[in-house]
């Protein structure tokens, strides 16, 4: 398991080399793609990018922690390391469900190195954006969605991870 | 520490660079002002004060290589080159010598202190230029003549052993007539080092122990033989006579003692010339001079480091009997510790549920065996592990020492400070969290508490001011306690200013006690008002902070006009903790063993209440008493007894009955800090994994007991 906490001079390389790779040819119309995760919560579609993702839990006991904001569900624990866990539904002011056998802890690479839990009612898939086609949030006021991609009919709103995480005030 | 490779650890680690570089510049000052002393008259030089400056000068050049700072890198090179050549003969130690070592001293003193300030590195270049040639040109000049070492009655395999320096220091004793012994001793392989140490010990009394080589000759199969070739004003008979040894054998190999007959065995020698019955504790064996001069030739040359080999091997020695490792290894280390223990809990429970299966029984029973085995075991490898991790508070006391010299030059104060306990141990990982606040309660105590000699004489006292650290270990904590004899606090300053911040009501009674207590609170700013006149309090609620992120406390007590102590009771580790394991509501939750005083089953009826408060008769005392379930907001579960559990705790001097529902019985916890937006939870330290691998949260004990204050003082 990598656990990269935070991206490294390498990776950086990497990620030039993988932007150079997808570079068409011609150079023409130059096409930076972006891989997202995408889960849903509740009725909506989210999408978050892929390098922020560290891993996907099913769902374990989580150990509940007291004087703490209710968004957050608890810890658990990863091979020793203690994860708060935030549950997303209550983050978008949805009533919280119990989980299912499809609910998933996406754990997300946070600032610090911190990683953190995020509760999720399902995990889809990665897809792979144009960063073209990502669009401006419909929203001004949007608070956590910093733009939509389109699949098909639908919307998928991509998360900014860092307004998600903060929750200390 | 995690942080350190980020952007903002960068000046902390800088200001490491600069105060263990400080530390070696120090050391290599002392070295030189000694060096001077002694070579003053011309006489002999003791050869580990050049080795000294020469390994302080290795070491900051490593330093400032690693941290990227050119010009000290360069300079400590060069100077390292010199001092090398020092050492090893090929240069002399004149005046010249002298003058550009004490001036490279001097310099890196400069570069220290224009550390980041690019003019001042750039003006520094040329200076550098100039004393990097002079180094070079005093190391130039003749060197001495070498004499040739075979005139010595020597194994010549063990002559082409010696590395560079010893050669050089067995020359230099000849030249100075010194006798050349040679101590041949054989012992157990199994505990040669004590044995070999404590001889080692013996020979340097009386002389300079040039070099211990493992001996050509032979040993049987269980045994190691060692030369010591040493140098001393003694000759061989004496030496034997100190040497309470029983199987030793001494002999002189300078002077012509070559052409001479084998010396004489000493009596103890000749008593002892069977070797092939071993001693039964494994302590040195015989070895009678004749062995190593019979006709049983030396092994073929492998069998003896090689001169390359030896001298590589020598030269890294002298350099550090110690290893630096970077502490995040040893975090990583205590992690896998960690993680055996976790595993080893399941083993456990695996165990017993085989044991109490009938089919399975007698596995069970195997496997449990096992386990207790692996227990031990990991208990070893867990007390190891933690044993690296601690260090005496040496250190931080040197720093201390070195700022108490500091300040005493600013602030024009006579101030003796005593520093008692340097050997007292504690986890890395808190020594470094504790300077901080420790020098800062003892600038305080500098800055405000000690008067001036002219104050102190108008009062009566010694015009040299004391401040007194003391640190001991008391049970699981250690203890630093700052002694100053200096104003005192004045309670009623303390009152004052709390009220007029707001801090308690104008008509709230505050006993001394509780006053010195608000000195640690977080709005309590005296920056300007009180210190001045009152003595301290400066940022007291900062190092009271500090402390209790690592589990520490804080306490202080005064008398006006006599003094003020400050007490800190630190843990002595973070890592590995002896946790009790409680139920309260349908939650589990851990609470370190350190400051659990005793545990209690009482009746429903045994609880009384005051103002609202749970208390209890402890032995004749009220112990105020605190439900886990309420200040965790619990579902209560349903009372299957009349019996409830009551876990004492104690911090400092305070006490505190925690309520709770069910005790599970005792573990190795392993504290982790919860990751995730929300890091800082009041009452809880962090988490621990225990056998079946979910999370528990472990208590921070000092939130619950410092809430206890906060509401007597507020009541």
């Amino acid at each position: 398991m990598s656990e990269s906490t935070s991206a490294s001079p390498t990776d950086a390389r990497w990620d030039d080399l993988a932007r150079g790779a997808s570079i068409s040819r011609e150079g023409e119309d130059v096409e930076l793609i972006q891989e997202l995760l995408s889960f849903d919560v509740g009725e909506t579609a989210y999408a978050v990018p892929i390098e922020r993702v560290r891993e996907i839990l099913r769902m374990r006991p989580i150990t509940p922690v007291p004087r703490v904001p209710a968004i957050i569900n608890g810890v658990i624990s990863i091979r020793g390391e203690v994860v708060e866990v935030i549950d997303l539904r209550r983050r978008f002011d949805l009533s919280p469900t119990e989980p299912d056998r499809r609910t998933r802890i996406v754990v997300i690479h946070g600032f610090d190195g911190r990683v953190t839990g995020c509760m999720v009612d399902r995990v889809r898939e990665v897809l792979r954006v144009p960063e073209a086609e990502i669009l401006p949030s419909a929203e001004a006021d949007a608070d956590t969605v910093t733009g939509l991609c389109k699949r098909g009919d639908e919307f998928i709103s991509l998360l900014d991870l860092d307004k998600v995480l903060d929750i200390q005030s | 520490m995690a942080a350190q490779s980020q952007g903002p650890g960068r000046s902390k680690a800088q200001r490491e660079f600069v105060s263990e570089a400080e530390e070696l510049l120090e050391r290599m000052q002392s070295n030189l002002a000694d060096l001077e002393d002694q070579g003053e008259d011309g006489s002999e030089v003791d050869p580990e004060l050049v080795n000294g400056l020469f390994r302080a000068a290795h070491s900051l050049k490593g330093l400032a290589g690693m941290f990227g700072h050119e010009a000290i890198a360069t300079l400590s090179h060069h100077l390292e080159n010199a001092l090398d050549a020092l050492r090893l003969g090929r240069a002399t130690l004149g005046p010249t010598m002298v003058a550009v070592l004490r001036e490279s001293a001097a310099e890196f003193g400069e570069l220290l202190g224009g550390l980041g300030d690019a003019e001042a590195e750039e003006a520094a270049a040329p200076k550098i230029a100039d004393l990097v040639v002079r180094i070079e040109a005093a190391c130039e000049g003749e060197a001495p003549a070498e004499e040739g070492l075979d005139a010595l009655a020597l194994d010549p395999t063990l002559l082409r052993a010696l590395t560079e320096y010893e050669e050089h220091r067995l020359r230099e004793n000849l030249r100075r007539g010194r006798t050349i012994l040679l101590v041949e001793a054989t012992f157990e392989i199994l505990s040669f080092d004590e044995g070999l140490a404590e001889l080692g010990r013996a020979v340097r009394e009386v002389g300079e122990l040039i070099s211990t080589l493992p001996s050509p000759g032979e040993a049987p199969e269980s045994q190691i033989r060692f030369a010591l070739l040493l140098a001393s004003d003694v000759d061989a008979d004496t030496l034997r006579s100190r040497l309470d040894f029983p199987h030793v054998s001494v002999r002189r190999v300078s002077d012509g003692a070559a052409t001479a007959a084998p010396a004489t065995p000493a009596p103890v020698d000749t008593s002892a010339v069977k070797p092939a019955e071993a001693p039964p504790t494994g302590t040195a064996e015989v070895s009678a001079v004749a062995e190593s001069e019979s006709p049983s030739p030396p092994p073929p040359s492998e069998d003896v480091p090689t001169p390359a080999d030896g001298a590589e091997i020598e030269s890294l020695r002298s350099i550090s009997e110690t290893v630096r490792v970077d502490i995040r290894k040893l975090d990583e280390l205590m992690n896998l510790v960690g993680e055996l223990v976790i595993q080893r809990s399941a083993i456990e429970s695996v165990a017993r549920r085989l044991m109490d299966e009938p089919g399975t029984a007698r596995v069970g029973a195997e496997l449990g065996k096992i386990y207790q085995g692996l227990d031990r075991k990991l208990r070893e490898l867990q007390a190891g592990v933690l044993e690296v991790r601690m260090v005496p508070l040496r250190q931080v006391f040197e720093k201390l020492s070195r700022v108490a010299r500091r300040l005493r030059r600013d602030l024009g104060k006579e101030v003796r400070l005593e520093l008692n306990g340097a050997d007292t141990e504690l986890d890395k990982l808190i020594v470094e969290q504790l300077v901080d606040p420790l020098m800062h309660v003892v600038r305080n105590a500098f800055d405000h508490a000690i008067e001036t000699p002219d104050e102190r004489t108008a009062a009566g006292k010694d015009p040299e001011g004391s401040i007194r650290l003391d640190a001991y270990q008391r049970g699981n904590h250690v203890v630093i306690e700052v002694i100053d004899d200096g104003r005192g606090i004045d309670p009623d300053r303390i009152r004052a200013r709390a009220r007029e911040l707001g801090l308690v009501s104008a008509d709230q009674p505050i006993s001394d006690r509780e006053a010195f207590d608000l000195l640690f609170s977080a709005g309590f700013s005296t920056r300007t008002e009180v210190t001045a006149t009152s003595g301290r309090g400066v940022g007291m609620d900062v190092v009271k902070a500090n402390l209790t992120s690592f589990g520490g406390i804080v306490d202080l007590e005064s008398v006006l006009g006599r003094g003020t102590k400050v007490t800190m009771t630190l843990p002595t580790t973070l890592a590995i903790i002896q946790a009790l394991i409680v139920g309260a509501g349908d939650q589990t939750y851990a609470i370190p063993l350190t400051s659990v005083l005793e545990t209690l089953v009482v009746e429903a009826g045994e609880i009384q209440k005051s103002d609202g408060r749970e208390l209890m008769n402890l032995r004749g005392e009220a112990l105020p008493l605190r439900r886990l379930t309420e200040e965790f907001e619990l579902a209560p579960s349903p009372a299957d007894s009349n019996n409830e559990f009551v876990v004492v705790l104690g911090l400092g001097g305070s006490r505190l009955g925690l309520v709770v529902d069910r005790l599970l019985g005792q573990e190795d916890a392993v504290i982790k800090p919860i990751q995730g937006p929300v890091t800082d939870v009041p009452g809880i330290a962090g988490a621990t994994e225990l056998g079946d691998q979910n999370a528990v949260l472990v208590l921070d004990i000092t939130t619950f007991i410092e809430d206890v204050h906060r509401r007597k003082e507020a009541a």
